[in-house]
């Protein structure tokens, strides 16, 4: 009897040892979460990166990154922050609260103040875009947010955008620029401060927000000389702006706008296959950059993610714009770790990313911008452009953005 | 002066307020009630006639005629099981109907964004090609869309003034109370009413879907505008909300193309303006 008990006893000890071991041998997960639009007139946008982003984090853990010879895994957690400022706090909330992200990442919906405003209490690093609350004089302060890192400059990109229009088109007579009045703030101002600076020749118009005919602004932009118009963003009405403009006979007005490609076919059905050639949009397709230089094995990692939707969705995927976003946060977040040596400590983490270089999917930048945002976070961007051809998107040109001062 | 393609863009807005008004104005005189969802009828009108068009590969113009059908349907059913319940005799009873309506528009839209996602669907195929006329250029299918609209609007002069339903509808409007002493089953009226209305709404929708995309929020704006051409021409005019569409049109085209985005300010000014010096509209009945 005796010798039995202490057989288990044995057994069980070592049992236990063996678990532990294995326990041992596992990568510890952080929890990332992703507040973003999964309803609502944008959540195209948010649902479409869904797949790749898990896609790639389950490539990346394979290796994983290391933080004091501890190997660490992400695990994404993403809520529906709804687009609005009350979705924004709520979703931040929930992935801080109840979910227990460490980390927010990913984020490019137009609630940032709102998602800023719980993730810079509860001290998580927050990876963002920029947005009108960013430049000088918006609601932005780096020393009430010390947690937020601008890991996607969207206003410098829109102005490279432009940039890398004129050098794909040299002799363009004027760049239109179209944006709702949403989006009318002071970003704007930098953004016309930029342009007048380089020199380029441009006409700006605003739409109200809901507005489906937009044969007046067409004909305004086609009487102030413009042959090519810019959207910000705007993809349903970039598309309207697009076929209208066709049916009014200004066949030689070219039209794109500062988001990439969902799906070349919708763009083909809503505008009709003449009236989508040449449009253009935002490229992230890594392997295709000829300016901006790539670490291989990233460009190999979001090739291989490109197969797997792919496969997953039963037909080719080619919605490039998911690199851009989660992937590029993460490296930053998971370098940032390394470079400062702790999974914990946020200060030391916001540390070791304030002017710190990282290589991410879209290139390797260096985080600057101490006077232009206030704040030594803001990452550079490619702003590579491609244009509709057929069914497909090809590469039209790029402008990777100089470091800000 | 605008040039030539913002009065033919205007012609076309006026086209779609106008058919949109006309379908709420229709409601409004029998049920008494604004329909808060005529928007996302137009919504559904739309979503029909692409999966119509795409999917079963019916011509458009059949398909705008089931898109009519279905939706008309549709709304008889929010009639008959949703207003014609809530809508008690009190005055508690328009609210509820308000609300009831208003609560369909969240439905509808969240119906049709599972149903259908999200994304823009388009039916650039639909009567492709543009009528060039030398300095400007119209589009086949917005000349179809003033056609499609003087067919709709022939065909609802005929139906209400050379009808028995027609007759009824007239004489509800005016004297509910002496119609139904007439023998006319206003309950019966309001059905077939609120189906026409619905079914205007779509076509609408339909007719439109060419020229902009559909998605699960289109309807907002449609319904917003149509209600302010009710609000120039008169609530409970028909003819006000003819001319208010017209006018409407004209007036969003015109002032978008000289003051850009200010036109928003220009109309709700304009609306107000109406609201105060003749809070009955152009063609309603004085209040005093």
């Amino acid at each position: 009897m005796k010798k039995w008990y202490s057989r288990a006893t044995i057994l069980a000890i070592v049992t236990l040892l063996g678990m532990s071991g294995i326990a041992l041998g596992q990568p510890t997960v952080i929890k990332v979460g992703l507040p973003t639009v999964l309803s609502g007139p944008a959540a195209p946008w948010g649902q479409i990166g869904m797949d790749p982003y898990l896609a790639w984090i389950e490539l990346f853990n394979k290796e994983g990154f290391k933080v004091g010879g501890k190997t660490y895994n992400f695990k994404l957690v993403t809520v529906d922050d709804k687009n609005t400022p009350e979705g924004g706090a709520a979703a931040a909330k929930q992935l801080i609260f109840g979910d227990g992200c460490k980390f927010l990442a990913g984020h490019w919906s137009w609630n940032f103040p709102a998602v800023a405003a719980v993730s810079n209490q509860a001290k998580v690093i927050f990876l963002t875009r920029t947005g009108n609350e960013a430049v000088p004089g918006g609601v932005y302060d780096p020393k009430k947010q010390p947690y937020t890192v601008f890991a996607n400059p969207s206003h410098d990109q829109f102005i490279s955008d432009l940039f890398a229009l004129v050098e794909a088109f040299p002799n363009y007579k004027k760049i239109g620029i179209l944006d709702c009045t949403i989006g009318k703030g002071i970003g704007w101002d930098y953004v016309e401060a930029e342009l007048k600076k380089a020199g380029v020749r441009y006409h700006m118009e605003w739409f109200p927000f809901g507005t489906q005919d937009f044969t007046p602004y067409i004909t305004r932009f086609k009487e102030a000389g413009s042959d090519i118009v810019y959207v910000a963003g705007w993809v349903g009405e970039s598309m309207m702006f697009a076929k209208q403009r066709w049916a009014m006979g200004y066949k030689e007005m070219r039209v794109g706008h500062s988001g990439p490609f969902v799906d070349v076919n919708m763009y083909n059905a809503v505008c009709g296959l003449d009236a989508a050639q040449g449009f253009i949009g935002q490229y992230w397709a890594n392997w295709d950059f000829n300016k901006t230089k790539v670490n291989p094995k990233y460009i190999a990692m979001c090739q291989e993610v490109m197969k797997i939707v792919s496969q997953k969705h039963g037909k080719p995927f080619a919605y490039s714009g998911w690199i851009g976003w989660g992937p590029s946060h993460l490296l930053i977040l998971a370098q940032a770790m390394e470079k400062a040596g702790t999974v914990d400590d946020p200060e030391v983490i916001m540390k070791a990313i304030r002017g710190g270089t990282f290589d991410t999917t879209t290139g390797k930048w260096t985080m600057s911008g101490a006077k232009t945002y206030g704040s030594p976070v803001v990452f550079g961007t490619p702003s590579a452009l491609s244009m509709i051809k057929g069914d497909k998107e090809v590469y039209l040109s790029e402008h990777p953005m100089k470091p800000l001062p | 002066m605008p040039p030539v393609g913002i009065w033919i863009d205007g012609l076309i807005q006026s086209c779609i307020y106008m058919t949109m008004a006309f379908g709420m104005v229709l409601v409004f005189s029998i049920l008494g009630i604004l329909n808060w969802t005529h928007g996302q009828f137009y919504m559904l009108g739309a979503f029909v006639v692409y999966y119509a068009v795409t999917a079963a590969g019916i011509p458009f113009p059949i398909s705008i005629l089931i898109s009519a059908v279905v939706i008309g349907g549709l709304g008889i059913l929010v009639e008959k099981f949703i207003i014609e319940r809530v809508s008690v005799p009190s005055a508690q009873g328009a609210l509820y109907v308000t609300v009831a309506t208003i609560a369909l528009i969240f439905f509808f839209e969240g119906t049709a964004s599972m149903l259908f996602g999200m994304q823009d669907k388009g039916l650039a195929m639909v009567l492709p090609g543009v009528l060039n006329l030398g300095s400007f250029s119209v589009s086949y299918q917005k000349i179809a869309v003033v056609i499609f609209t003087l067919v709709i609007m022939i065909t609802m002069y005929i139906v209400l003034n050379h009808t028995k339903v027609g007759l009824a509808i007239r004489a509800a409007a005016q004297e509910p109370v002496a119609a139904s002493l007439y023998g006319v089953s206003v309950e019966r009226l309001s059905l077939i009413v609120m189906g026409i209305g619905c079914a205007l709404a779509a076509m609408a929708g339909s007719i439109m879907a060419p020229l902009y995309v559909v998605n699960p929020f289109i309807g907002g704006i449609p319904m917003i505008m149509s209600l302010l051409a009710i609000v120039i021409g008169g609530l409970g005019s028909l003819t006000g909300a003819i001319v208010g569409g017209i006018i409407l049109g004209f007036l969003n085209s015109v002032v978008a193309y000289h003051l850009s985005y200010f036109s928003e300010v220009v109309l709700f000014l304009l609306v107000i303006i109406i609201l105060l010096v003749r809070p009955q509209g152009l063609f309603g009945a004085s209040l005093k």
